[in-house]
């Protein structure tokens, strides 16, 4: 190797060619005599580094009382060697078993929990202690709470990792009161819920009222108060084109002025009538104890819907109003 | 089921009762002598079907099995005080459960005591599928249907030929240039027009309506009106105008005089109706109740009615349907008669009378 060598180098650098072959045949001497045994090789003209042995994984000096909060202090990604639990995670092939820790692709992808352990949470709680202050003792039940503090404000902080401690999101400002906390009166309740339409739930009965169009979130705020103000004192107004709400318009049936009203009473004085019993009037119709559960179940109908129940007092209600027993 | 309902109706006006009826000829009897025999075992009862399979022709009968709904209904009208304004009754249920079937024992009930039935077999035809829509001669907004009033009249003459000759009119009523109907003429000549001038064959339905109406009330005669399909006449329709605009119920002559006759401002009669989702428009498959079917145009014409519901087979309605069967010989499978094969024809009808009937067509 080392006489083929020579000319090469020759024939490479023509300057200084004698001192330089006579040190590269003295260093290929040296470094052929020290060669390893592959000679076969001819690809790896340098010394490839020595590999070092793998070191056994830490848990294997991990003691089972360890401070766990300092192995996992932060939010990090899974480490096969730093946790001693026996995971397998994976899709077996055909009669096999999931794949082992080591290596595994599908642990390091899903988050982990590993830094809040119940102990860690612990251990936050008691450093946040210092920085809280007592809940007030009078408030001790939900009801007080409402009744003292009727509107609940919900803001969202958000921290990162970054340049930047803005962040856009933070801005939101979310208002919920319930309307039975406050002062509304029957009319001022239905034209509330007409206008702010979808932002009321009836089952909670609490209006919920989200705003983010100001930059700061102290002006959200101060918006979301001025909505509602302005929410209270409008629909306590009656204007007047209100007296044009159909029947259309209603939310719930009512009785008074309705076809129904009118049919049974025209019903009830032809049969009177027939009986040659012309002193009736209108309203000793309408009072009799027949007529209002009459009344009762119509309501019920068309406010609930038709089911059994309802169903069943409408018929009973007709038939003793109508003689058919 | 307008075949078999001509079929029965005809059937109960010509026939000797006790003829006519192979399995029930004791029925009338028994239910004018025992007001209160709710649960049918021991009178002679039977199903009938009412598939395309025609079962009047293959069991050479037409039988109906007496249930609770129309045993009912019948005390009710046994009580009815005719002084008073009609009271209305709504049979209502899901669908198979024998609404129609209940609607045509209390007309063959009413047609034995002599009543005058108006009857609408179905009032979904004639809110689609019209051919030969003529707008009125009377009222140049309405529509006539000259088809369907035609062949309504006709089953009408039929079913009431008695009660034609003796309602006279109370009004003249000009046709044309030509023909007139004199006042106090026999009503029959009114109908008589109407089937052979086709073009004013709704016309003469209203009048026909209008006489049977103000008339009830002298005592002359009992009016049963009775319609199936009553949801038919609030809802919307597929008919068009020729500018292909949709068409609203209320701009056809005949669902116009039909609503009037289902208010309660006449007495002397009673009205039945049935609430049907077969064949009824743009309502969803499972609707059976009152206001899902009526909608609130309709609840509130009919308002006050008495509700009436139909349901499934009872137990007892069950065993005596396949009974009827079996003696018929309409069940040919050979596990038909075991206690097996009864149990899962149950489970597999869910006791429904119409979906028994289908399934056991393929046996």
């Amino acid at each position: 190797m080392a006489a083929a060598a020579l000319p090469a180098c020759l024939a490479l650098q023509p300057g200084a060619r004698t001192l330089r072959a006579f040190c590269t045949s003295v260093s290929l001497a040296t470094r052929s005599a020290i060669a390893r045994p592959r000679t076969a090789d001819r690809t790896s003209r340098y010394e490839r580094p020595l590999r070092r042995k793998a070191l056994p994984p830490r848990t294997e000096k991990m003691s089972v009382d360890q401070d766990w909060p300092s192995v996992y202090p932060v939010a990090a990604p899974f480490k096969p060697s730093a946790v001693p639990l026996p995971i397998r995670m994976g899709y077996p092939v055909k009669r096999g078993v999931p794949m082992a820790k080591e290596g595994n692709l599908e642990l390091l992808k899903i988050p982990n929990f590993l830094h809040l352990t119940p102990v860690a949470i612990k251990k936050h709680c008691e450093a946040l202690k210092d920085f809280c202050t007592e809940w007030p003792a009078a408030l001790d039940s939900d009801e007080k709470c409402e009744r003292h503090f009727p509107i609940e404000i919900d803001t969202t902080d958000y921290v990162s990792a970054g340049p930047s401690i803005r962040n856009p999101k933070a801005r939101v400002v979310t208002l919920r009161v319930k309307l039975s906390s406050l002062n509304l009166d029957d009319h001022a309740k239905k034209k509330l819920i007409k206008l702010v339409g979808e932002r009321y739930c009836k089952t909670t009965d609490v209006l919920t009222i989200r705003t983010d169009r100001c930059p700061l979130k102290r002006q959200n705020y101060d918006y979301a108060m001025y909505l509602l103000t302005v929410l209270y004192h409008e629909s306590w107004k009656t204007e007047e084109w209100e007296k044009d709400k159909t029947e259309a318009d209603m939310e719930e049936y009512v009785w008074n002025n309705s076809s129904s009203e009118k049919n049974i009473l025209e019903t009830l004085l032809q049969m009177k009538a027939a009986e040659k019993n012309l002193e009736v009037n209108k309203e000793e119709l309408l009072a009799t104890k027949e007529v209002e559960e009459y009344k009762k179940s119509v309501v019920s109908l068309k406010n609930e819907g038709d089911n059994e129940n309802t169903l069943s007092q409408y018929k009973e209600s007709v038939k003793k109003l109508l003689n058919l027993m | 089921m307008l075949k078999r309902m001509t079929r029965l109706v005809s059937g109960a006006q010509q026939l000797d009762p006790g003829r006519f009826l192979h399995g029930e000829p004791q029925a009338p009897q028994s239910l004018a002598a025992h007001l209160d025999n709710q649960v049918p075992d021991e009178s002679p009862r039977a199903t009938s079907c009412t598939s395309e399979a025609d079962p009047v022709r293959t069991f050479n009968e037409a039988c109906l099995m007496v249930r609770k709904p129309a045993l009912e209904l019948l005390r009710y009208l046994k009580n009815t005080n005719f002084a008073h304004p009609a009271v209305r009754y709504v049979l209502y249920g899901e669908t198979g459960t024998g609404k129609t079937l209940s609607l045509c024992h209390v007309i063959h009930f009413c047609a034995k005591q002599d009543w005058l039935i108006l009857h609408i077999p179905d009032a979904h035809l004639w809110v689609k599928n019209c051919r030969g829509l003529l707008q009125s001669a009377y009222n140049k907004q309405r529509f006539d249907q000259p088809v369907e009033a035609s062949s309504w009249l006709k089953n009408f003459k039929t079913a009431n030929e008695r009660f034609l000759s003796q309602i006279k009119v109370q009004e003249k009523y000009v046709w044309n240039k030509r023909e007139s109907t004199e006042k106090g003429r026999p009503l029959g000549e009114v109908v008589e027009q109407g089937l052979t001038r086709v073009k004013n064959a709704t016309d003469a339905v209203g009048i026909v309506l209008k006489e049977l109406k103000s008339q009830s009330g002298s005592g002359a005669f009992r009016l049963l009106v009775a319609v199936d399909g009553v949801n038919a006449l609030w809802g919307r329709t597929t008919l068009k105008r020729e500018d292909k605009s949709p068409m609203a119920p209320e701009e056809l002559a005949l669902v116009r005089g039909v609503r009037k006759m289902v208010r309660n401002d006449w007495h002397g009669g009673a009205i039945v109706l049935t609430l049907s989702q077969t064949g009824s428009l743009f309502k969803p498959r499972k609707a059976y109740l009152p206001q899902e079917l009526l909608g609130k145009e309709g609840f509130d014409a009919l308002d006050p009615f008495i509700p009436i519901l139909v349901s499934n087979y009872s137990p007892e309605e069950f065993e005596s349907c396949i009974q009827y069967y079996l003696e018929n010989s309409w069940l040919q499978h050979e596990k038909a008669q075991t206690e097996e094969g009864k149990k899962e024809l149950l489970f597999l009808s869910n006791a429904n009378p119409g979906q028994l009937e289908r399934l056991c067509a393929y046996l």
